[in-house]
């Protein structure tokens, strides 16, 4: 950001010397009367030309940041009780993108997904199982073990709070499209800093 | 001597200043304006591809209209592929899939990044008709829509696959480039043997 206000203000600068310059150099051969009629031509260009910078800078710093953002990763807030204990409401995390791009979401991480039903809001869950992985799906209170397994190019995602987490218990395996990054690096609270625990349900992953 | 090394340091400068703002812009543009691919496979017959195999259209992908995940029933869209095995060519022959990243796709014919593109028949809470899916009627749930190829028994498609999540939704095809003398706009008709038994009443 202040890098942006540094470029614009010399860009301005830049602008305004030139302009000066028009000026002084229109003086020597111009008639008197045109004189004012030229500086404001000048003036104008001038303003004409800040403004098409700005548009232009804007536009360049938005699609860096688009880009970064993209492909790269940042800064995610999270909110929600269904990653805890690694994840506490509102904590504030650092999110990479590329493994999503190079295939390397593996079991284990921690992924920030479009929510299936609701393609406008994240989830942010660990992912249990990948395609062909055989999960047990039942829950902790039923007699008899119940397994599926995840289909292809699908991913499973659960919580770490397992008895507070809409998660694929609920509505089943989700795409691998659907993954937006990998969380994997804890920046606020600073009591916590650094990378992120291991899942506390280690019996949740397949064996295999 | 030492003026030639300017000339070329300034160049350098120059053009590492181009390079930095014209990729990033282009990325960008791609991504969240337009973006045009180029469709294989016979699955959207005869809307596009009529010719079969040895003609391949050229679509415009209009990304900004689906910026917000709206879609009508009868518009051509584009998808994130949810299976991986859909491009194997084994699996279904005739399917059609557009080619966005030309290099890729060719190293690996199982990219789960694969797009799909079919026409939207219902969106979510209609309840639809289903073409061989294991449920004769199936209700489209929340954040959902039901994809189906035109060309019906050679696409693989919601009756296969379900309904798809609306955030694999990727673009929203308008018009078709090439060859030109197939330049067209693609309308948004819903065939009318698929009509809804029920849409939800708003």
């Amino acid at each position: 950001m202040l890098y942006l206000c540094i470029e614009i203000l010399t860009a301005i600068k830049r602008n305004n010397v030139q302009m000066h310059a028009t000026t002084f150099r229109n003086l020597g051969n111009i008639m008197p009367g045109q004189w004012w009629q030229s500086l404001h031509r000048t003036m104008l260009r001038g303003v004409l030309g800040k403004t098409f910078r700005l548009v232009g800078y804007t536009i360049q710093y938005g699609c860096i940041a688009h880009c970064a953002f993209e492909y790269v990763g940042g800064v995610v807030m999270c909110s929600g009780p269904s990653m805890e204990p690694t994840i506490q409401n509102s904590d504030v995390v650092f999110a990479e993108n590329l493994s999503r791009h190079f295939y390397g979401i593996q079991r284990g991480d921690i992924v920030i997904a479009k929510s299936p039903s609701d393609p406008k809001s994240n989830i942010c869950k660990r992912v249990i199982g990948l395609e062909g992985d055989k999960i047990l799906t039942n829950s902790p209170s039923d007699f008899f073990k119940s397994h599926s397994y995840v289909p292809t190019g699908h991913v499973w995602l659960e919580g770490d709070n397992l008895q507070n987490s809409t998660d694929s218990r609920y509505y089943g395996p989700i795409p691998y499209g659907l993954i937006r990054g990998r969380i994997f690096f804890k920046i606020w609270p600073l009591s916590d800093f650094g990378f992120l625990r291991d899942s506390p349900n280690g019996h949740r992953f397949s064996d295999d | 001597m030492a003026q030639s090394k300017g000339w070329v340091r300034r160049y350098f400068k120059a053009f590492c200043k181009g390079f930095f703002v014209a990729v990033p812009v282009a990325v960008t543009f791609l991504d969240r304006v337009a973006c045009v691919a180029r469709v294989e496979g016979a699955s959207m017959q005869p809307s596009l591809n009529p010719g079969g195999s040895q003609s391949s259209d050229v679509v415009l992908l209009n990304h900004w209209k689906v910026r917000n995940f709206e879609v009508q029933r009868g518009d051509i869209v584009s998808l994130v592929s949810t299976t991986a095995n859909k491009t194997d060519p084994s699996s279904c022959p005739d399917d059609a899939y557009i080619i966005v990243k030309e290099d890729r796709q060719n190293r690996s014919p199982k990219n789960p990044e694969q797009k799909i593109i079919k026409r939207v028949i219902a969106l979510e809470g209609d309840i639809v008709k289903t073409m061989g899916h294991k449920n004769r009627y199936v209700k489209v749930p929340r954040g959902h829509i039901w994809v189906e190829g035109d060309h019906h028994g050679h696409s693989f498609d919601s009756n296969s696959f379900g309904p798809v999540s609306l955030g694999l939704l990727h673009a929203h095809a308008t018009h078709i480039l090439w060859p030109p003398e197939r330049w067209q706009k693609l309308e948004s008709v819903l065939p009318p043997e698929r009509l809804l038994v029920q849409s939800e009443a708003e």
